[in-house]
């Protein structure tokens, strides 16, 4: 198989992805030690990443509960689910920040698709996602009941979303640190400001009293956890308007991802 | 078959003198309009035209920072040209870099297969090929234990020993024969010699002229970039050999000539840099020691 290398040569989506599916076997395996390495030395293993998203319901709760007198039982699944998330995004932009550097002698011995390494770090986030979010599902059923059941399919396709979305974060952030070697330091302050506009601890209704609802409309996170709530919440399919609006306002994001990163990996390598 | 066609190939490095630039400076230097980190041009490799067919073993030869491992880089894919074209036909082994990119804290044997699968190897061809690996570096027991614990010439050997197991059509080698003890050396030799045989091509870049002669049937030699000469590795090493010989000479007279005339001058300089440098900042010191020196010619 011949192989050019020239600065002209354009390579096909499909190429692209199929190379990436070629090195299936060496991301994979830096996935899988990523998240054995973080547990190698700790009695709690796995549970670690839990304890995080855990105890803050279980604080904010409490705190809730007393202060403003909030109906626990909804108010714990829906604080999980928003922290969980919350983490996961948090995760894929601050790892994603170092996943090139940390990758470097890799990527000077062996040429493999630059996607890996963002990829690399969404899905061993991903993982943990996907853990507090089973959790979520079982504290739904054990608090509210099975009612949404007929419903929970539909969370599919809206992970999907989500994964691409922290992808997109992930590989906007890589490209970013390698040329602004303190994206990471902005992006924390970036984020605890989202933190805020996002109804991450507090419900969408409280903006929309307020006529704020367009923070939540421009928002691809918030659109992407209004989505995620509906099914395992409430039990419904996530409106028409909702979907549509998640959509766009993630493609936007993905798009400009995608942009970002092809035109620049190539030379990336330059400015590790 | 295995070939390797260059065509204009170059290379330019655009370096920044300080790192990156963090967002805020860029912010501050998109306002003012003057950089203090301005980028440097490195010229690594110029206009190559070369073709390498199966069967060839080419040997690099070229002083330190000539673009030799560079050249070795281009051609294995990692880096990418900045102008021409570079076509590789056939799957590429490098020996380059092998030492670094382990993971500390897992254990010899899955680093085996880490490293097998950046190879790209399957995980049921590597875990065939793991006793075989283990066998030749030697190192029994410790497999078991976190490579955090090796020392550096176990890690050579370890490195080494994966880095080998290859069945190459194309293999690049930098300067890799030489790997741990001197019992570990002669064997380590001894694979390069076997693979080498078993590669349809091979580019050995290496400083051990005599190796360049016994195991390649060609050479080229790379003078800052530029394709110098090539041809019968015994011609190429010879002239680059005179050639090195002739400049270490030049440079004695010229150091001779300098220590005679010019050492008030230089001490003069010195003060004038020194005294000038902190205040500047770390970027003027260049243009202050290149304006004293005109100066003093003057």
């Amino acid at each position: 198989m011949e192989v050019v290398n020239s600065p002209d040569t354009r390579i096909r989506a499909t190429e692209y992805l199929s190379s990436i599916w070629g090195s299936r076997y060496f991301w994979f395996s830096l996935v899988r030690m990523d998240l054995r390495s973080r547990y190698r030395r700790s009695v709690l293993g796995i549970g670690w990443s839990l304890l995080q998203p855990l105890a803050m319901t279980c604080v904010l709760c409490f705190v809730f509960s007393t202060l403003f007198g909030v109906d626990v039982k909804s108010y714990g699944a829906y604080l999980l689910i928003g922290l969980s998330f919350w983490q996961f995004v948090t995760n894929c932009i601050l790892q994603g920040c170092r996943a090139f550097q940390s990758a470097e002698s890799y990527i000077r011995q062996q040429p493999q698709p630059m996607l890996i390494y963002p990829l690399r770090v969404v899905l061993a986030s991903g993982f943990h996602f996907l853990l507090s979010l089973g959790i979520s599902v079982l504290l739904v059923w054990t608090l509210i009941g099975f009612g949404n059941l007929p419903a929970l399919p539909m969370i599919l396709p809206i992970l999907l979303l989500v994964f691409a979305l922290g992808l997109s974060l992930a590989m906007i952030a890589s490209v970013a640190n390698v040329y602004f070697p303190d994206t990471q330091h902005l992006a924390e302050v970036g984020l605890s400001i989202v933190f805020y506009m996002t109804p991450v601890i507090y419900t969408k209704e409280l903006l929309s009293q307020r006529k704020l609802d367009w923070l939540v409309d421009i928002n691809p996170l918030a659109n992407a956890l209004e989505l995620l709530r509906s099914p395992i919440l409430f039990g419904e399919l996530p409106n028409l308007w909702r979907l549509g609006v998640a959509s766009g306002t993630i493609g936007i994001v993905c798009l400009f991802a995608c942009a970002l990163f092809f035109s620049r990996q190539r030379m990336l390598i330059f400015k590790l | 078959m295995a070939y390797i066609r260059l065509e204009n190939a170059s290379l330019t490095f655009r370096m920044q003198r300080l790192g990156g630039t963090a967002l805020k400076d860029y912010v501050v230097k998109q306002l003012f309009r003057r950089s203090k980190n301005p980028p440097i041009e490195v010229r690594a490799l110029q206009n190559i035209n070369l073709n390498i067919d199966a069967g060839t073993r080419l040997g690099v030869v070229g002083h330190n920072g000539a673009g030799k491992s560079t050249f070795l880089k281009l051609l294995a894919g990692v880096y990418p040209v900045t102008s021409g074209r570079v076509v590789v036909n056939g799957r590429i082994s490098s020996l380059f870099d092998i030492n670094v990119g382990f993971e500390m804290e897992s254990n010899g044997w899955e680093n085996i297969e880490f490293r097998g699968l950046l190879q790209g190897e399957t995980p049921k061809s590597i875990r065939a090929k793991a006793a075989e690996i283990a066998e030749f570096s030697e190192l029994g027991d410790f497999l078991n234990g976190p490579i955090r614990h090796y020392s550096a010439g176990m890690l050579v050997r370890l490195a080494f020993s994966v880095a080998t197991a290859v069945e190459p059509e194309i293999l690049l080698v930098d300067e890799s024969l030489s790997a741990g003890d001197l019992a570990f050396q002669s064997k380590a030799k001894k694979r390069i010699h076997q693979l080498c045989d078993k590669a349809e091509l091979v580019v050995l870049v290496s400083h051990d002229l005599a190796a360049i002669q016994s195991l390649c049937n060609r050479a080229i030699w790379l003078d800052h970039g530029q394709l110098r000469m090539q041809g019968d590795p015994d011609e190429v090493v010879e002239a680059y050999h005179e050639f090195q010989t002739k400049k270490a000479a030049g440079q004695n007279e010229v150091e001779k000539l300098n220590g005679a005339k010019s050492g008030h001058e230089a001490t003069q300089q010195l003060a004038i840099v020194r005294s000038s440098a902190p205040a500047r900042g770390d970027a003027s010191t260049d243009t202050s020691t290149f304006s004293c020196r005109k100066r003093y010619a003057a």
